[in-house]
């Protein structure tokens, strides 16, 4: 590496150059290492010979004598300063600045360099060799002088390594308005003692080169500074920055510190790039190539590619520039030059596109492949373009927000390119990736389907707004039949168990050592149990089933909805099936209570039945009323433990409500287990209940005792009343069942002290109005006191 | 380009100042510069925020990289609203000594705790016994 820093063939630096290299002494060996490192590409020219073309430049301005006495031996990295020191000490003073922006701005140069000048602070605690030694290394080019040479001395000529002061005046009007100015001021600009022939001079002592940029198809984008380095600004004029780590100024304070006679006050920011650069010979630089913000960005810019091998990919990829883009450092002058940042925060308006073509051509994929003469033709067309547009569009700059501004201003963003972005959300993407959202998503699912449901609050917006929604990848579902692992040649198939193929390993049997009387009544009873659970479960996935239907119906073409319609059918007749169960009997077509009263008996049961009941025909509906009210003592006494019967008030209140006169009167028979003739459903069973009814704790007894009894009571007579007052014609009141029911009643009602009456889930208010039609007066009042019945209002 | 709409990337907050929350309980406050599909977080001009009572004190720390199991949440800091808060800050040796004494203080309770739970016969599993969580 030091190789090419010397001037002259006896190197000034051969010490550190053989302890550096060990036993390297020939010249080739050094060349290949050069190749390996810097790829074969690295030198492309005679740089010997500019050299000595930068030498004799070097003498003509006079003043300091090219470099002959070599200086004073010295470990490799103290080296540089001293040849830093050497050829910077000339440098003149400030005024040089304003010469070389020739004349353009010389505000410019004054608030740049009252800008260095007050951002010196000491610090002086970084002391890392390492940045010590980038920070000494500067380079200083000529950016004035036209290009004669694109062909040779590629790396020198490398656009990316631009830095120095030198801005010349298209450019400068050109960056202007631009956030690199905003950096630059920011920043300052890099110390520039002399211009032109000095510098290349100076650029021929200095450091290292950079890394070459090598043309060679396939290698790696090569950076100066390694890209994880920051841009070495100095911070402290940036009110606006957020720098939470002081350690950027550290860096420049301690510089300066060591280094006093080496630089000027103000540094740049592309003081990095200057300083990895500096032997770039200054002259073969293109026209109108300005400074460069920093190491990192260009190396950014090298990986970016260019508009010539631009693909729809990056195209795609515009969107996000126009959006996303703000405080991107991008020179103008440099690599993706004609990048331009995008000022606005807010999506692409329209008013925006008619930078879309420009940016377009900003753009820029992997230029690596490409030679370094045609990347840097392509990178002066796209500067051209963008600073075109750029003058054009400074004017009537959008407004900004405070916090875009600071994003703007941030030297440091975009170090994840949108492209590393994407490659970040496919990744999450593909891990989205379901065959069946509905199961793997359920929630997102249902979540954005309410959404699109729920009427938007404004009502002007209500069409145009559209919610964002993540379209998830859906891929096929693939079924995977599983093929037993087989070798050739062998005899049958070997079982190699995994995680998506589970085989048994162990043969064990299971012995049931006990065989007595009461372990298999108690096997059979919870052998019973499970049965009963199993079939509530069975029937909970029907319901599931016929709840997710209106979403199934949705979905599918108009074809087929009949065929879902007919679906829906069947599991809903199935789940009656489960609840009613098996025939008692096969001749009499007649179905015992007894399954349901299982079903009936477990809590999930009890949750299921509240649940099927608003799906269930009514005809189904009533008949699963009818056996709860049939049976309401038992199921009343099993609940007590469990407490579920009150879920069940609410299904059973809407049925009831739909009841005509005969099913009602059939129903409050079977609540309250009078007799009242035959009922239509309970034919068999009406003896057992008139000797119920004697009894002091009959069945109508239990009922008022049990809080949904009384409820369920309470709605059926309320049904009743609203029956009575709405039926015009009389049949309801010619009905003696009903007369003799509701008499039956009041009297339990009467009979049953206060204190063991259930408090009913609510009193319906039509209740005494109810009662006057049936009672006399004496009575009504006992019932209004007993059962706390307000009376009528109005 | 709206990344992810409806989901919790990461992708839209980078570049902006956040506050992570780590497992260990420190507090980095830092511009959120990368991510990864594991939601390993590069951090620029991070510092350290210690809290203690009303009281804080930032350490500079540089860049952090963390790896993503180690975050609890994290979170966008408002720049504007950020002054906008009734803490007092503090200088790093003054804050690490409110911690230190905050530690001891805390070390004493426990001791005292476990001291008085013995009497009792009972006994509260070691820390380093146990799982993080």
């Amino acid at each position: 590496m030091f190789r090419f820093q010397s001037l002259e063939e006896d190197c000034p630096l051969e010490e550190e150059r053989e302890a550096l290299h060990g036993l390297v002494d020939e010249d080739d060996d050094i060349d290949q290492f050069n190749d390996d490192t810097f790829g074969s590409g690295a030198i492309d020219g005679d740089w010997r010979e500019e050299h000595d073309r930068l030498a004799e430049l070097d003498e003509k301005v006079g003043g300091t004598p090219p470099l002959q006495a070599p200086p004073p031996a010295a470990p490799a990295p103290s080296s540089l300063p001293h040849l830093y020191s050497r050829g910077l000490g000339e440098r003149g003073p400030l005024s040089e600045l304003d010469s070389l922006l020739l004349g353009g701005d010389e505000n410019l140069a004054h608030s740049l360099s009252k800008l260095v000048l007050s951002t010196e602070t000491d610090y002086g605690e970084l002391e890392d060799p390492a940045i010590m030694r980038a920070g000494l290394q500067q380079h200083k080019r000529a950016p004035l002088q036209p290009r004669p040479q694109l062909n040779s001395g590629s790396i020198w000529d490398d656009a990316m390594g631009l830095g120095g002061m030198s801005i010349p005046k298209p450019l400068l009007s050109q960056v202007q308005d631009s956030p690199l100015m905003s950096i630059i001021k920011e920043v300052g600009l890099p110390k520039r003692p002399s211009m032109g022939r000095d510098e290349r001079r100076d650029l021929s002592e200095r450091a290292p080169p950079p890394r070459s940029t090598s043309p060679v198809i396939g290698s790696p984008p090569v950076t100066a500074v390694p890209i994880g380095t920051p841009p070495k600004h100095p911070t402290g004029h940036n009110p606006n920055q957020q720098i939470l780590c002081p350690t950027p100024v550290h860096v420049r304070a301690s510089m300066q510190q060591r280094f006093p006679g080496a630089f000027n006050d103000r540094m740049s920011p592309n003081q990095p790039l200057n300083l990895a650069n500096s032997p770039l010979r200054g002259h073969a630089f293109p026209p109108g190539v300005g400074p460069v913000l920093s190491q990192l960005q260009r190396a950014q810019m090298i990986g970016a590619g260019q508009p010539a091998h631009l693909s729809p990919s990056h195209f795609s990829l515009n969107p996000a520039l126009l959006q996303g883009r703000m405080g991107a450092m991008m020179s103008p002058a440099v690599g993706g030059g004609g990048f331009r940042p995008f000022f606005s925060p807010s999506p692409v308006r329209p008013g925006h596109n008619a930078r879309a073509p420009q940016q377009y051509g900003a753009t820029r994929g992997d230029t690596t492949h490409l030679h370094p003469q045609h990347r840097r033709l392509l990178t002066q067309r796209m500067q051209q373009q963008s600073g075109r547009g750029q003058n054009g569009a400074g004017g009537d700059r959008p407004q900004r927000l405070g916090g875009s501004q600071d994003r703007r201003r941030d030297p440091y963003s975009n170090l994840m390119t949108p492209r590393e972005k994407e490659w970040v959300s496919r990744v999450q993407m593909m891990q989205l990736q379901s065959t069946d959202p509905y199961l793997d998503d359920y929630y997102y699912q249902n979540y954005f389907q309410k959404l699109e449901k729920r009427p938007s609050p404004t009502d002007g917006d209500a069409h145009k707004r559209e919610h964002t929604k993540l379209i998830t990848p859906q891929v096929a579902k693939l079924e995977h039949a599983y093929r037993p692992v087989q070798f050739a040649g062998s005899l049958g198939k070997l079982t190699v168990s995994s995680v998506n193929n589970p085989r048994k390993m162990i043969d064990t049997v299971v012995m049931t050592t006990r065989s007595d009387d009461e372990e298999k009544k108690e096997k059979q009873v919870w052998n019973k149990r499970r049965q009963i659970l199993y079939t509530v479960e069975k029937t909970y996935s029907l319901l599931l089933d016929v709840q997710d239907f209106e979403r199934k119906y949705l979905q599918t073409p108009e074809e087929e909805r009949g065929a879902l319609l007919e679906e829906r059918r069947s599991k809903l007749g199935e789940m009656f099936e489960n609840l009613r169960g098996k025939q008692t009997d096969a001749n009499s077509h007649r179905f015992s209570d007894d399954h349901f009263l299982q079903i009936m008996r477990v809590r999930k049961g009890k949750h299921l039945v509240s649940r099927i009941l608003p799906f269930l025909c009514m005809e189904h509906a009533v008949a699963v009323v009818m056996a709860t009210a049939r049976n309401l003592p038992y199921i009343a006494k099993k609940d007590a433990h469990d407490e579920v019967l009150p879920w069940l008030i609410e299904p059973f209140s809407i049925v009831i409500q739909h009841l005509t006169s005969g099913p009602l009167t059939d129903l409050l028979q079977d609540l309250t287990g009078l007799p009242g003739g035959p009922s239509e459903l309970n034919s068999s069973t009406g003896n057992q209940q008139q000797a119920q009814s004697h009894t002091s704790t009959g069945q109508l007894g239990k009922v008022l005792l049990s809080k949904f009894g009384l409820t369920l009571l309470y709605l059926i007579l309320s049904q009743g009343e609203r029956l009575l007052s709405g039926d015009s014609n009389a049949e309801f009141t010619e009905n003696n069942r009903w007369t003799d029911l509701v008499f039956g009643v009041t009297l339990e009602l009467l009979k049953t002290p206060t204190a063991s009456l259930a408090q009913p889930a609510f009193t319906p208010p039509a209740l005494l109005s109810f009662f006057s039609r049936y009672v006399d007066r004496q009575k009504l009042n006992l019932l209004q006191d007993k059962l706390q019945l307000s009376p009528k209002p109005r | 380009m709206n990344y992810m709409p409806g989901t919790a990337s990461l992708i839209e907050d980078i570049d902006k100042k956040h506050l992570v929350l780590l497992r260990d309980g420190r507090t980095l406050i830092g511009f959120l510069r990368s991510i990864d599909q594991f939601a390993n977080l590069v951090l620029h001009q991070t510092v350290e925020r210690i809290h203690v009572g009303k009281k804080y004190g930032d350490i500079p720390r540089g860049i952090f990289i963390v790896r993503g199991e180690n975050v609890v949440l994290l979170g966008e800091i408002d720049l504007e609203k950020e002054s906008d808060t009734p803490l007092q800050q503090v200088s790093i040796e003054e804050i690490l000594e409110e911690q230190r004494v905050e530690q001891q203080a805390k070390q004493e309770a426990d001791k005292l705790k476990l001291q008085a739970l013995k009497e009792r016969g009972l006994s509260i599993p070691r820390a380093d016994t146990l799982d993080e969580y």
